[in-house]
């Protein structure tokens, strides 16, 4: 009766959806925004990454919001699992072809994100890839080995200074430019690593803190055994 | 047009799994599938024909063959959020299924709708 | 560096990311911060009122001009409502400051902070998608703070609430979408300026997506059965902070949209149905409440419906009426939260029947409580007796005398339920035992004062409140202001 319900629903819901969508052209090109940041990304931003320029300098202050929520939702989730005394690891030990390999992989794993997020100006990619990138390496490392910890107080202090930073180079677009998250620093030259102003540099901060506050996130989940 | 469908379906679908599914996990991950799903379906409005990832490595691309940019960023966004919201109900399962010892919602809806 | 809206977020962020740092150093210091701040943030929400109520104040992010950069608007309405959260913020801080007792504290205050901060931001914003990211802000700090107290309850409470808000975060990055299809902007000045290049069925769609999407956080029927539980199961003050300040955020992102976008005259007698409605059906399912916390939250829904009845209407008098009754509602909640929160506390039970004659016992924290439900049952010479009859009279000027009668009728069985627990409290005798009974501390103490402080003397003096929003008000309904000043013209 409720499968039947649900169905009867969604179908409702569905056809009006498919109707008003089916009316927007596919693969035209309409008069949007987009095009502005398209003309404007190299001379105003020097990043020749636009979904970058688009996420740090135009939108930065979503980018802000973002960040916020990831925080939250460690926080949230060690403020629910939270028990006075500390939970433990379910320590199981995965075969040698795994344990090898994953020892092998995980410096070229880390080294993979940083690129990426480092880069996040001159090819795809930026901080939200390349600290998702980090915490699936560490992710190897917790499912292949029996012992292998991450220090929790050093996962605080490098989300915490990630994020103050971030927090602290737009109060500085306040104090020395006009307006908060303003871009500061020279421009450079397009598509060479140093350029893009501060992109480069919240972006970096970006993708330490998402690497770090992912890796806490597994690492609350992991532990479930009381 | 396939696009645009397929997207939909992917929603309609997650929708289905939260709506009628009775373990816990299934609807988290319908919960999954409905957030794939929208961000599918944005990217998809952004699509030009024939035009290339709006980055400018090479000096000769132009503007106009290129992507709309804009709801690349904001499905950036709207993937943290969803991983965000992820994780906060899985933690929430942890809890339930420490305190009922079933993953069955029908065991654990106690407070009247 | 001079005072601007976007301290508002700057500032508790920079505190939040602050806290596990300080943590590491002083447990009791981290408790004091969220209070530094909020009594900050209340001195720039005041300071800036007069300069919002010249001219709005648009600020812009990253130095870009909207419609290609994010802007912060802060006009007449966002000083009055930031100025009301910040304060509101301020005092239930006081109240939580001893209340909250279980671990982990320092993430308690670090949610609740960012709590009101994604309210804030909500109101603040002048970007169709910066809200989407606020109102989730919002939505997962709430989902924590619910099951904070990690029972059964919460936990099943909290799940409910996340299912059912991810539901409304789905609806409206759906409408969002559409938008961007049809319009290709975000800002909202700038998709206000082109809304009526818009085909009429897609509008309607739109209409319907931003309805259920803000719908489910602004607790309109049918869409609100996560609320009683989500308010019941949460700590008492995050109760107090859900019904005076999330539910208000949402209301005024719907409201805003809907004048912005979609003012034609069906939309309002729809809105109008809504809130009869959803204010009908809650004061009716209070009625049949065993626990006071319950009890709260539906009335908490009822009083919601009431603001967007006066809100539909669309008389500058009656969104003026609207404004005065989110305030009042906010403060007189709040304290009702407050009160319960320590009567529940020490009679050990959340069900009605253990408050029996407390009265005696907790005579304070009871008075409190009995001037919070005399307040919001509209009798004078309290704060709510004005904002309701303002409400009924604007309401009557539009010619709507069934509405009245229907408020009226609300009313009535809210005042059978308020007194019914204040009898209780008073006049009947002890039935169970109560563990023992220990003085609410100082804390709580001043922050249900000061609340029925403001409760008395808005009952006294309306009139400097009231002439405060009506610029408010206008600002909400004049749509071609709106966009002159978002575009910068």
């Amino acid at each position: 009766m409720r499968k039947v319900l649900a169905v009867l629903l969604l179908a409702i819901v569905g056809y009006y959806m498919i109707d008003s969508f089916l009316k927007i052209p596919f693969g035209e090109n309409r008069n949007t925004v987009g095009d502005y940041y398209l003309n404007t990304t190299v001379k105003e931003t020097g990043s020749v990454n636009t979904v970058t320029s688009i996420v740090v300098n135009y939108r930065g202050f979503d980018t802000l919001g973002e960040v916020t929520v990831l925080f939250l939702a460690t926080t949230g989730l060690a403020a629910i699992l939270f028990e006075n005394k500390k939970r433990k690891r379910r320590l199981q030990h995965a075969s040698l072809i795994v344990r090898v390999g994953a020892h092998l992989i995980y410096p070229l794993i880390i080294l993979l994100g940083a690129y990426v997020f480092i880069h996040g100006h001159l090819t795809p990619g930026g901080g939200f890839q390349g600290g998702a990138i980090i915490a699936t390496g560490v992710l190897l490392m917790f499912m292949s080995y029996r012992s292998f910890e991450v220090s929790h107080k050093l996962l605080v202090y490098f989300e915490s200074i990630a994020g103050i930073a971030f927090v602290t180079i737009g109060l500085s677009g306040l104090i020395w430019g006009t307006s908060f998250l303003e871009n500061i620093l020279p421009l450079g030259i397009p598509n060479s690593l140093f350029s893009a102003g501060v992109i480069p540099i919240i972006y970096i901060a970006v993708g330490v803190k998402v690497g770090a506050e992912l890796t806490g996130l597994l690492d609350n989940l992991l532990k479930t055994i009381k | 047009m396939v696009y645009y469908i397929s997207a939909i379906l992917l929603i309609l679908i997650g929708m289905y799994a939260v709506l009628t599914k009775k373990n816990i996990i299934k609807i988290v991950i319908g919960l999954s599938i409905i957030d794939s799903g929208i961000n599918l379906l944005l990217i998809a409005i952004g699509y030009v024909k024939d035009a290339t990832a709006p980055i400018f490595s090479d000096s000769s691309l132009k503007a106009s063959g290129m992507v709309d940019p804009v709801p690349q960023a904001l499905v950036l966004t709207a993937i943290v959020i969803g991983l965000g919201v992820t994780s906060v109900a899985l933690a929430l399962v942890i809890r339930l299924y420490d305190h009922h010892k079933t993953l069955n919602i029908d065991k654990i809806r106690k407070l009247k709708w | 560096m001079s005072l601007s809206p976007v301290h508002f977020i700057a500032v508790p962020l920079l505190a939040a990311f602050l806290i596990p740092i300080i943590g590491r150093f002083s447990k009791e210091f981290v408790k004091i911060v969220p209070g530094i701040v909020f009594l900050y943030l209340s001195y720039v929400a005041i300071s800036l009122f007069p300069v919002a109520l010249n001219k709005p104040v648009v600020e812009v992010i990253a130095g870009w001009k909207p419609p290609f950069g994010i802007s912060l608007y802060y006009g007449p309405l966002a000083a009055f409502l930031t100025s009301l959260i910040t304060l509101m913020g301020f005092v239930i801080w006081v109240y939580s400051y001893k209340f909250i007792i279980r671990e982990p504290i320092e993430k308690y205050y670090m949610l609740f902070m960012l709590l009101i901060t994604g309210s804030t931001g909500i109101i603040l914003t002048g970007d169709l998608f910066n809200m989407f990211v606020f109102l989730e802000i919002t939505a997962i700090a709430a989902y924590s703070l619910t099951a904070f107290l990690r029972d059964r309850d919460g936990a099943e409470a909290a799940f409910k609430y996340l299912l059912i808000g991810s539901f409304a975060s789905a609806f409206f990055l759906l409408a969002v979408m559409l938008i961007y299809s049809q319009v290709g902007t975000l800002n909202f000045a700038d998709i206000a300026d082109k809304m009526n290049t818009v085909s009429y069925g897609t509008k309607i769609l739109i209409l319907i997506f931003f309805l259920v999407g803000l719908g489910i956080e602004a607790e309109v029927f049918p869409l609100n059965g996560w609320a009683p539980d989500a308010y019941s199961q949460a700590p008492s003050p995050i109760g107090a902070v859900f019904g005076g300040i999330v539910v208000k955020a949402s209301i005024y992102a719907l409201m805003r949209i809907i004048f912005l976008f979609f003012n034609f005259n069906e939309v309002f007698h729809f809105l109008l149905i809504i809130g009869i409605i959803t204010m009908l059906i809650a004061e009716m399912s209070a009625m049949k409440q065993h626990q006071i916390k319950r009890m709260l939250a539906f009335s908490s829904i009822g009083q919601m419906g009431l603001v967007i009845i006066a809100f539909s209407v669309g008389t500058t008098d009656s969104v003026q009426a609207g404004l005065f009754q989110m305030f009042n509602h906010a403060v007189i909640k709040a304290m009702l939260f407050f009160a319960a929160g320590y009567l529940v506390f020490h009679s050990g039970s959340k069900n009605i029947s253990a408050l029996d004659g407390l009265g005696r016992d907790k005579p304070v924290t009871s008075f409190f409580f009995a001037i919070g439900a005399l307040a919001i049952m509209g009798l004078p010479p309290f704060s709510g007796f004005w904002s309701k009859l303002y409400i009924l009279l604007s309401v009557a000027d539009a010619g709507l005398i069934a509405a009245v009668v229907l408020v009226l009728t609300a009313s009535v069985i809210e005042a059978v339920y308020y007194l019914r627990v204040v009898s209780r409290l008073y006049f009947n005798k002890e039935t169970a035992s109560h563990s023992e009974v220990r003085r609410t501390p100082v804390s709580g103490l001043v922050a249900m004062g000061v609340l029925a402080v403001v409760i008395i003397v808005v009952g006294l003096y309306p009139d400097y409140l009231w002439h405060m929003l009506k610029p408010a008000a206008e600002e909400l309904i004049n749509k071609a202001a709106y966009i002159g000043n978002g575009l910068l013209k």
